[in-house]
């Protein structure tokens, strides 16, 4: 069953063409890496899943909503698809636990007893239940973003999104952020859509990796075909550059 | 020196007194209105609805730009050539409120564009509504930075409270002018009082939003 499915979505910011004719199928949980050098639109594009850029043409399907219909509840999309920031975008007013808690109070109306049990049990799955009662400016780059996958996590979503969520750590942080992320992908249904350019990771964790570049999908391979086949000279290009670091 | 007391007899220490329950009872009315409906119109401005805020941004905007007095004429002489007869007090509570909703509609606005775009796609992703994201989130962080800028504003808005006697009402000041009309050895005496009244009451207010400050951070 698909989760996310693309039809030739065109996506402009004025006359820009941001997206250019995407089609893309996620089935129910893949873990799908989306890699491209910056500005090919991997952030837009996975943006758009959950409403945070607006697509022009097309047509796009997430969870069986369909997006491009402005009738469409974007909050019950919302509900069952987290995001993870580049930026974290922990709520700086609240502790690390309420951060947890809220949206699964608000929107699932989950009881306190257990959404509270829920949000401890993740703060041990991410390694920072002595955090708790801390509040996100006291915090690490690496611990905000370990925080902010739990919040994502409360919801129990069916799909979460990545987008670049090592991209503004320091180095020795990332490697925590990543087991956690490399946990959920092995230890859970979820379809995962995660905009990297971490390889290791993508080779660890991928099912399938899509490359991207000026808009365009422009290879779309499982993850043993890419990285040692790669079909497209950019793609070839562009691991052959991020490879020597 | 003994003559510089005279100034202060039993009555017209309580005529002065009255007149500043009258300009507590002003200030106090207007800031309370005007925090919840400048509140409001800031919101109103930063949503950008279509159409309706720009019409609410124009309003706002002629309402800035005029002088406090010439509202607080508007609203005691004007406004009964259109069957509206507010009492004076209430013609002052009007004038009062919708200056500084405007004026304070303008720092609620920029509080909550100072507010980092991140936490509303945060919240919004996380599956909070607009409204939610509004309440739990934004508003708190926008009022945190907003409480130097709308001290500042409450306090000019009880110092404009003076503005009033124009329209003969009977608030301190007023009753200041009524009181050193009586002898010119009392101005410096009442001007003194007053200023002592004035300060006192501002300076009160900056205190409890130092409290505030320090409470909510």
């Amino acid at each position: 069953m698909s989760m996310i499915e693309f039809k030739d979505v065109q996506k402009y910011y004025g006359d820009f063409h941001a997206l250019y004719d995407i089609n893309l199928k996620i089935d129910a949980g893949e873990t799908v890496v989306l890699i491209g050098p910056s500005g090919s639109g991997k952030s837009t594009l996975i943006r758009t899943i959950n409403g945070l850029e607006e697509i022009e043409e097309g047509q796009l399907e997430v969870d069986g909503f369909d997006l491009h219909d402005p009738k469409t509840d974007m909050n019950k999309i919302r509900k069952n698809v987290g995001m993870v920031f580049q930026h974290f975008n922990l709520y700086n007013n609240k502790t690390v636990i309420e951060n947890i808690m809220l949206a699964p109070r608000l929107v699932l109306k989950r009881d306190e007893a257990e959404n509270k049990k829920i949000a401890m049990e993740l703060l041990e799955q991410v390694g920072l239940v002595d955090k708790a009662n801390a509040m996100p400016s006291s915090l690490s780059g690496g611990q905000k973003q370990r925080i902010a996958i739990a919040r994502s996590l409360a919801m129990k979503p069916k799909a979460l999104l990545f987008d670049e969520p090592t991209s503004a750590l320091d180095p020795e942080m990332i490697g925590d952020v990543l087991d956690v992320m490399r946990d959920i992908a092995k230890n859970s249904s979820m379809t995962m859509l995660v905009v990297t350019h971490e390889m290791s990771f993508a080779k660890a964790v991928a099912d399938r990796v899509i490359f991207m570049a000026d808009g365009r999908i422009l290879e779309d391979s499982s993850t043993e075909a890419f990285f040692d086949n790669p079909k497209e000279p950019r793609a070839k290009k562009f691991l052959s550059q991020v490879e020597h670091h | 020196m003994s003559e510089f007391f005279d100034a202060f007899t039993g009555a017209n220490l309580g005529y002065l007194m009255d007149g500043l329950g009258i300009t507590v009872g002003v200030s106090v009315i207007s800031v309370v209105l005007s925090l919840i409906i400048g509140s409001i119109i800031g919101i109103i401005l930063f949503e950008k609805l279509p159409y309706f805020s720009s019409l609410v941004g124009t309003l706002n905007n002629i309402v800035r730009n005029l002088p406090l007095l010439l509202i607080i004429f508007f609203t005691y002489f004007a406004l009964p050539q259109f069957g509206v007869h507010l009492p004076i007090f209430w013609a002052t509570v009007v004038a009062m409120t919708g200056f500084q909703s405007a004026m304070l509609a303008e720092i609620v606005r920029g509080g909550l564009e100072a507010v980092d775009r991140g936490q509303f796609e945060g919240a919004r992703a996380n599956g909070l509504s607009n409204m939610q994201t509004m309440i739990h989130i934004v508003l708190p962080q926008a009022y945190k930075k907003m409480i130097p800028p709308i001290i500042s504003q409450l306090i000019s808005l009880v110092k404009d409270t003076s503005l009033a006697s124009g329209i003969v009402l009977a608030e301190l000041t007023y009753r200041g002018q009524i009181v050193y009309a009586q002898n010119s050895n009392y101005i410096v005496p009442v001007l003194l009082f007053m200023t002592i009244v004035y300060f006192l009451l501002n300076y009160g207010l900056s205190l409890i939003a130092k409290w505030f400050d320090r409470r909510l951070a």
